[in-house]
């Protein structure tokens, strides 16, 4: 349900933002001419003894040298290929932040694991026997409800790049106070709500949900019916059809059975390997032909893009897609150098997860570099309220559920004749209007 | 009314057909070596991955399938030869290991070669010309696999029970030691079999890549459907596979038109209700 009677206004967050900003910048300039210069005299022996006298400003150290980052991506089975895209992500940053000196001088490292192989004894053994002070990714949101409530007991901070429940923000951290957890990437406030923002201005009146049977596709095509039901009275929902996942192969019967109910689009979650099954399969049975437009909000993920590339499908009134960053948005000059740098790292455009774990990584530097230590209570402290410019855009971190505050936006799949193909008629929505908000009724 | 139920029979009718191309081989090798092959959907599954691949290098479909065929043929035998014919003689537990072995290695070998991502095509066009049923048009391919299963659902049943080679692997299927007191070779007996399931599973992932997709791992998810109509015939029994497939795909097609929540529980329940009241499965002996 979207919460509104106690939403704050637009102008309370535009305000909170603004206040965060000039208050940090007030705070660096206050740290820059405050700190204590140390001077100290330099011997420089030539021909002849001369005495130099240079200021040099006095740096915070952390207790060691390298801070290890713990990285949980899904690297066995048929998702296996998110994992890369969250390591391809966390590489990048890592390698970035080296070149540049490390954070605060201790050099990044990463230690990488399949969540997939059972998510909680890895991350106990990243914790207890890799040493790691940071844990960040989780692709599964099932993964992410499981691992969450563990790192309390484990006391390290884990951000997650990927995971979409809402509960993982609202119950966990929100509700039962779990403030080792934080999340830059966009929740299913993205996939089922902003979704319904799309189908709200097309014209058609029955839709038809074929969703992933777990957390992720129940909970989006829930948001997607009320949101929608709330800005159009005159929509019916057909059909509604739960796929097993990962495993479903064959969309035939689910596709016959849409059709059967009449459906005059459909609103789909479903991701990976079974976002393109579905793509190809609705393009074989002409189903492409019978229905006016397909809602699918993971359907701009980079794995997806490639894999259809010009075949990608497009109904009458559009196919409809988005992710948890598209890479041409927002047209900033700190986006174009993330995708060139990526482009020339990995030969590829970035992926949705990409983008996110190379942000979590700017977040963590972020924090230390803030508080100068690695004190727990101190980071946590440091990252509630943090605004982050980040490729995707300004995020700011809501202190109440520590999720990241961000746009993405929604497009129709256009063919341009490029390398992927595009999204034509951007829709988007200020983070502020579409994300529920404490305390989540 | 009767359109719609005639569609979704339709749709049904394909995805038996589907599942029959795995539970076929898987049945066979069973009911003859008793081994229950676990990888026989990662086999079913690089055979996709390799014709794939030949159709990207050649562009001919049907070359492709025939060397994916051939291809996982000579996997499955060598892994018979090799990993499986020494554990006959041990329990059975050790024989699934091996054969899980195989699956992991499997896996990891198609995420090696063909990369993490998954990986699909689009349906030749050939066997994409669409056939019009009662307003819906079907690509050519949906007919072509459900023949396919047919005829491989003949062609085992008569080489098993019109052939001598046929009474021979009877035989061996039946008592073992009696067929060795009759000098039948059950240890080439068992290699042929084997051979054959790797085929069918070869030639059933070479057809299939053309609509579904191939990805590390995702036999893991195929296996169990797979056994459990293979459970639900009876382990072994050829004609009872064929009817379950049937029986499974039909009845969750049209679970999804009038009760789609119950129909993921659907396969499970029967499961259960067979092993309650026919353990030995609905085609089984005793």
């Amino acid at each position: 349900m979207v919460q509104t009677s106690s939403k704050p206004s637009r102008r309370t967050f535009l305000g909170t933002v603004a206040s965060g900003v000039v208050a940090f910048v007030v705070g660096a300039g206050l740290g820059w001419s405050l700190r204590s210069p140390e001077t100290r005299e330099v011997t420089i022996t030539r021909d002849r003894t001369v005495t130099v006298t240079q200021q040099v400003t006095a740096v915070k150290t952390l207790p060691k040298d390298t801070i290890k980052i713990g990285v949980l991506g899904i690297r066995s089975g048929p998702w296996a290929t998110y994992g890369t895209l969250i390591e391809q992500g966390a590489v990048l940053a890592m390698e970035e932040i080296n070149a540049a000196g490390g954070i605060l001088g201790s050099k990044v490292s990463l230690v990488i694991r399949d969540e997939a192989a059972d998510v909680v004894k890895q991350a106990r053994e990243l914790v207890e026997a890799e040493k790691v002070d940071f844990l960040v990714g989780v692709d599964s949101s099932g993964n992410a409800m499981r691992v969450g409530p563990l790192m309390s007991e484990l006391n390290k901070i884990l951000i997650v790049t990927h995971a979409a429940t809402h509960r993982f923000t609202e119950e966990l951290v929100y509700k039962q106070k779990i403030k080792q957890l934080f999340r830059v990437s966009v929740p299913v406030y993205q996939d089922g709500i902003l979704a319904a923002y799309v189908a709200k201005d097309l014209p058609i009146k029955k839709w038809a949900g074929i969703n992933p049977d777990y957390e992720y596709g129940r909970v989006s095509w829930q948001f997607f019916k009320e949101t929608l039901s709330k800005l159009r009275n005159d929509v019916e929902f057909v059909s509604e059809q739960f796929n097993r996942s990962p495993g479903t192969t064959d969309f035939s019967p689910f596709l016959s059975a849409a059709l059967g109910a009449g459906a005059e689009g459909i609103f789909t979650t479903n991701w990976a390997l079974e976002g393109v099954t579905m793509h190809r399969q609705m393009k074989s049975l002409g189903v492409y032909d019978q229905i006016g437009a397909v809602i699918m909000p993971m359907g701009y993920s980079m794995d997806v893009v490639y894999e259809l590339g010009h075949e990608y499908p497009t109904a009458k009134y559009g196919t409809w897609v988005s992710g948890r960053y598209v890479w041409f948005y927002p047209n900033t000059t700190i986006n174009q150098q993330f995708v060139e740098n990526f482009r020339k790292r990995w030969n590829r455009y970035p992926a949705y997860s990409s983008e996110t774990t190379y942000t979590a990584l700017y977040m963590i530097k972020a924090a230390i570099e803030s508080t100068g230590s690695l004190d727990l209570d101190a980071l946590i402290k440091a990252m509630e309220g943090m605004t982050l410019i980040s490729p995707a855009g300004v995020r700011w971190i809501r202190p109440e559920d520590h999720q990241a505050l961000y746009d993405v936006p929604y497009g129709k799949i256009a063919h341009t004749g490029g390398e992927i193909p595009i999204l034509t008629d951007i829709v988007t929505k200020s983070a502020w209007e579409y994300y529920r908000h404490p305390p989540f009724g | 009314m009767l359109e719609l139920l005639g569609h979704q029979i339709l749709t049904g009718l394909f995805r038996s057909s589907y599942y029959w191309l795995i539970a076929s081989g898987l049945t066979l090798i069973f009911g003859v070596t008793r081994v229950i092959n676990f990888a026989h959907a990662a086999f079913f599954v690089l055979g996709g991955y390799i014709a794939l691949t030949v159709d990207i290098l050649t562009g001919n479909f049907w070359l492709s399938v025939a060397a994916a065929t051939l291809a996982v043929g000579m996997v499955g035998t060598s892994v018979e030869r090799v990993l499986v014919k020494p554990l006959y003689k041990v329990e059975s537990l050790y024989q699934l290991l091996i054969t899980f072995a195989v699956t992991l290695i499997i896996n990891d070998a198609s995420k090696l070669i063909w990369g993490a991502a998954s990986r699909s095509m689009k349906i030749p066009a050939e066997l994409a010309l669409p056939v019009w049923i009662a307003g819906r048009s079907y690509p050519l391919f949906f007919f072509i696999i459900i023949a396919t299963a047919v005829a491989v659902f003949i062609l085992l049943y008569m080489v098993l029970e019109k052939t001598f080679w046929g009474l021979k692997v009877k035989s061996t299927w039946r008592d073992v030691t009696m067929a060795q007191a009759l000098r039948i070779n059950t240890g080439r007996i068992y290699t042929t079999t084997f051979s054959i399931g790797s085929l069918l599973a070869g030639f059933g992932g070479a057809l299939m890549v053309a609509f579904t997709p191939v990805a590390p791992g995702l036999g893991d998810s195929l296996i169990i459907t797979a056994f459990i109509i293979v459970v639900i015939a009876g382990l072994g029994n050829l004609i009872g596979a064929y009817v379950s497939s049937i029986l499974i795909g039909v009845a969750e097609s049209l679970f999804l038109l009038y009760l789609p929540e119950f129909d993921i529980l659907l396969i499970f329940v029967i499961m259960a209700a067979v092993l309650l009241v026919r353990p030995w499965g609905l085609f089984g002996e005793r």
